[in-house]
């Protein structure tokens, strides 16, 4: 614990010093610039449409003395609409009967408005090392739609590229050659040493191709939806990527193991394909297994549902098929459709989304979601079919 | 023969010219025989007529001798320093008349061979930044607000830039006129007020380019094109693109167009590049032109 703490001190204490600078450097110098982000969203699910909107700010403030950057950025969102839900309201019929009456109530949650700092660090570095430190965005994995090597990210495949907050921690970045790098990042989030997040990677670059192997070893917090109670356990990953062209396409994969002090080891891996013709049309296709999730649907209970609502699981289901098709119907116009399958029990979601960049610094988005699947399965109609239309107007 | 040594054997057979006029002024005044002199300038006539015949030779066999290949050789000598260091702005204009602007830095080493953008404006791309290395047959983009680094696959060379109309190819690909193109001298031409070389260059059979042929106008004074048609991948005779050069100015010692439109004649659409900031006098690390590089 007082590792802990002294590393917790050392990076309050870099960072608040790196900020502390700030005020004294000539205003024209520091960089702020950020997004406006209204958003609405429209759900119809069970006869009954609603609605859930949301206007976010983002201000980004960045400086730089010779090697020395700081950064930081200030994330200010308001709810309006629907703001209360009931987590049990998006599970099959048959899980939500198993939950006692009296519990109900533990399932309800609210968007509330929230203020906060999203990303806030210093960055040192030379030529060959880079230093991080504070909370810093972290995104490793080469897959689109699920990266099995992240553990501190969970995308929402509806929606794969939007932004994930920031990570507490330190981190190292070290080039043997420009293609060969080690990064080592220390993320004293969860008890002491031993049980705080450590993660190497090596990623070197031969031919076409780039391979990574990683291994990281972090604390895993498990809810137990049954016993209301958290399962607190190390876990220890060792993985693997690649990215490279194989026959004129574009082929990706990444691997985990995972090593669990108290549950069973399992297996994470994905592999992904694409391909870009003469007319802009892309097309790409990844095949993920997730060997902790389930292979019949009606095996699914709620600790399934809700761990992958929360992020704690990335897929209900263990074998998913993703697919996106992409075309630039204008230089500022361009239309994707984004599927997903679920193998294991058929069921589908299907995301026609429209990105519209209608003046220099203003983008619009229009994204849809279909749920084909029937009740109890992973991506069925309960879930509510809807559509988000979401701006953005930079500054 | 260099265009140095032509040079030197059109001084002598200027001079040698000159002195046999010269010797014959003597002969003139020294010898005056009609029918001597007039055997010798007979004989000079002819030797003279000789020598003019020769030099319309030479001075052909110069044309000549300055192949396709040396012309396209040295027109990408010249577009690629050794390195550069460069803000540039692009200016995009739909088929609908819509503007959009890009500002962002680029770098390049060992002649355009690894080359990195990073964008400064607008927001919505700032901090977003393209490595290409091996002549843009390995390309990476790395999006800030993910802190993420993507990989793209030869097959995405040639989409368009930020939707520009220039692809990853056209910018990042140094050396494909030599690498991917078989060359051919068609003659001289004058195009946009300047004389050219007119070079037509086929793609080779084992190559990748995205164009099938190419039309080069290539300035004769400072080997620099001024105008390229880029002719459809599967259609030679449908012209897809066509790339303006002007505003030449020296840039440390090199002759630079700073400024390139490059008109897509099939979408409509025009995109113009510009050099705001540019030196060629930089030492730039390998390090730069990295993952490392692109985040910071």
């Amino acid at each position: 614990m007082k590792g802990k703490a002294f590393i917790n001190k050392l990076i309050f204490f870099v960072v608040v010093s790196g900020f502390a600078i700030i005020p004294y450097v000539n205003a024209e110098e520091l960089d702020i610039f950020g997004y406006f982000e209204p958003q609405y969203v429209l759900l119809y699910r069970d006869g009954e449409s609603y609605q859930l909107n949301s206007d976010k700010l983002r201000v980004d403030l960045q400086h730089s003395v010779k090697e020395v950057e700081f950064g930081a950025d200030l994330v200010y969102t308001l709810y309006y609409g629907k703001k209360n839900w009931n987590a049990l309201d998006f599970l099959p019929d048959v899980i939500r009967s198993e939950v006692p009456e009296g519990m109900q109530s533990y399932f309800l949650f609210s968007f509330n408005d929230t203020l906060y700092l999203d990303n806030v660090y210093v960055r040192m570095s030379n030529s060959r090392v880079s230093c991080v430190f504070g909370k810093q965005q972290f995104s490793p994995g080469t897959g689109y739609f699920s990266n099995p090597v992240d553990v501190l990210n969970s995308k929402d495949a509806l929606d794969p590229t939007y932004e994930q907050t920031g990570h507490n921690g330190g981190r190292m970045d070290i080039m043997f050659s420009s293609r060969t790098n080690l990064m080592f990042l220390y993320s004293p989030i969860e008890g002491d040493w031993t049980n705080s997040g450590k993660l190497l990677r090596f990623k070197i670059g031969l031919g076409h191709f780039d391979f990574t192997l990683s291994g990281y070893e972090f604390r895993e917090q498990l809810t137990d939806f049954y016993s209301l109670s958290v399962i607190n356990q190390r876990r220890r990953l060792v993985g693997c990527e690649f990215v490279g062209q194989l026959f004129g396409l574009g082929v990706w994969g990444e691997g985990a193991y995972n090593f669990l002090e108290e549950s069973d080891d399992f297996y994470e891996f994905l592999v992904g394909t694409d391909y870009t013709f003469e007319s802009g049309f892309y097309v790409l296709l990844e095949y993920h297994r997730n060997e902790r999730g389930k292979t019949s649907y009606q095996d699914y209970d709620i600790n399934d549902w809700l761990r992958f609502y929360l992020g704690e699981n990335k897929t209900i289901s263990r074998d998913q098929m993703y697919g996106m098709v992409s075309y630039p119907i204008t230089d500022l116009i361009n239309l994707q459709i984004l599927s997903i399958f679920c193998i294991n029990d058929g069921s589908a979601a299907i995301v026609p989304v429209i990105d519209y960049n209608i003046f220099e610094n203003v983008d619009l988005n229009i994204m849809g979601n279909i749920y084909t699947g029937c009740e109890g399965r992973f991506y069925n109609s309960k879930l509510g079919n809807g559509v988000v239309i979401r701006g953005r107007v930079y500054f | 023969m260099t265009e140095e040594g032509v040079k030197n054997l059109e001084d002598k057979l200027v001079n040698g010219w000159m002195g046999l006029f010269g010797n014959l002024t003597i002969n003139q005044s020294t010898v005056f025989d009609r029918r001597l002199m007039g055997r010798n300038m007979m004989r000079k006539v002819l030797f003279v007529f000789v020598l003019i015949v020769c030099f319309g030779l030479i001075a052909e066999d110069k044309e000549g001798k300055i192949t396709a290949e040396e012309i396209i050789e040295t027109m990408t000598e010249t577009l690629n320093p050794e390195q550069s260091d460069a803000i540039m702005e692009m200016t995009i204009v739909t088929s609908g008349g819509q503007e959009r602007t890009f500002v962002y830095k680029v770098y390049s080493k060992n002649s355009g061979e690894k080359s990195m953008m990073k964008y400064l404006e607008p927001g919505r791309v700032k901090d977003q930044a393209i490595l290409m290395l091996n002549n843009a047959d390995d390309i990476w983009m790395y999006f800030p607000r993910t802190n993420r680094v993507r990989k793209l696959a030869t097959h995405a060379k040639r989409q368009k830039v930020q939707g520009s109309d220039f692809s990853y190819e056209d910018m990042g690909s140094s050396n494909e006129f030599i690498d991917d193109y078989n060359s051919v001298l068609i003659g001289e031409e004058e195009k946009e007020e300047r004389l050219c070389y007119k070079l037509e260059l086929t793609r080779k059979e084992d190559s990748d380019a995205g164009y099938s042929r190419l039309t080069v106008w290539v300035e004769k004074e400072s080997y620099i094109p001024v105008r390229i048609s880029y002719y459809h991948e599967k259609d030679k005779n449908l012209l897809e693109k066509e790339l303006i050069l002007s505003d030449v100015q020296t840039i440390d010692g090199i002759p630079t167009p700073m400024e390139m439109v490059m008109y897509n004649k099939l979408d409509d659409t025009k995109t113009t590049m510009r050099f705001k900031e540019l030196t060629y006098d930089v030492d730039l690390s390998d390090n730069l032109f990295s993952e490392m590089g692109m985040k910071k």
